[in-house]
């Protein structure tokens, strides 16, 4: 097997999951008082799709390597790993978080749904380090549809 | 409200039955691996005397390094046959490698003894590898 020559940082990936997790919770639970604060679920999948195709506009991972690294706030943990599966599954919660954007006024519950599914799967993986988005990149890898 | 509470009772519901077709999916495929162990499973490379553990990783699988091999390492002294699922496609769909990492213990004889699909704890592992030992024991000792 070859070894990933490229390293990591998870501790960005960290930053990112939480990032997620955070804004849905805000705009999940603030919208029982305050429904306007939805529109952070619009917001956040512009995020993270324009953080999938130009890292430099990843907002949670630009504020980990500008202010939380720098600062020592959150240690860096790099790990000999490839960014594609993880980018791939970033991409994969834009995704989901923009069809959810679309659900959110003639179908609330459904849009609120998606929502809460991105921040669950986000919570899994910075809990447990189990990422689905890479485990569909594996699948999606080993019959050939995607390049390694 | 409402529509928060719904949202939360579909998403939990999804979650429900996304955990209940993994389990699935992880009992259908060690059942498939065990029932075939005499037949292809068999074909695999055999040992002689001590058990050993295929380990089906890949460039893509985090948690591969960041907990399998760390755990595998705390084994000792037992052979690890590191595959790349995506590579090795035949040998993984032998092993209805569906997730990874995924670890088989094999016995001496190339019985596959026990399939985890996902993450396997080094005690785990080390209480599959005894009865992995045990069950490669002659029957003639016994006797």
């Amino acid at each position: 097997m070859s070894t990933p020559s490229t390293v990591v940082d998870h501790s960005a990936l960290k930053v990112n999951q939480t990032g997620i997790i955070v804004t849905v919770l805000v705009a999940f639970l603030g919208s029982v008082v305050f429904r306007p604060l939805l529109v952070l679920i619009p917001l956040l999948a512009i995020v993270l799709l324009l953080g999938t195709f130009a890292p430099q506009l990843a907002l949670f991972k630009q504020l980990y390597f500008k202010v939380l690294k720098p600062r020592g706030i959150v240690k860096p943990r790099p790990v000999q790993d490839r960014p594609e599966p993880h980018n791939f599954a970033q991409g994969l919660g834009g995704v989901f978080l923009a069809v959810a954007s679309v659900f959110l006024i003639p179908v609330p519950v459904i849009g609120l749904a998606l929502a809460l599914l991105v921040a669950v799967l986000a919570f899994v993986n910075l809990a447990f380090g189990y990422c689905l988005g890479c485990q569909i990149f594996f699948q999606l890898e080993k019959r050939g549809l995607v390049r390694a | 409200m409402s529509a928060q509470l719904w949202a939360l009772a579909v998403a939990g519901a999804v979650v429900l039955a996304a955990a209940g077709l993994e389990i699935f999916r992880a009992w259908r495929g060690r059942r498939l691996v065990l029932a075939s162990s005499s037949g292809a499973a068999r074909r695999v490379p055999v040992n002689g005397e001590d058990p050993y553990v295929l380990y089906f990783t890949g460039d893509s699988c985090t948690v591969c390094k960041t907990h399998q091999e760390p755990a595998l390492a705390r084994l000792g002294n037992v052979r690890i046959d590191k595959v790349d699922a995506v590579v090795e496609r035949e040998l993984a769909d032998r092993f209805h490698v569906y997730t990874l990492p995924t670890t088989v213990v094999i016995a001496p004889d190339g019985q596959a003894l026990h399939v985890n699909y996902g993450y396997a704890s080094a005690p785990k592992l080390e209480r599959q590898l005894a009865e992995a030992r045990r069950a490669g024991l002659p029957t003639a000792a016994t006797a």
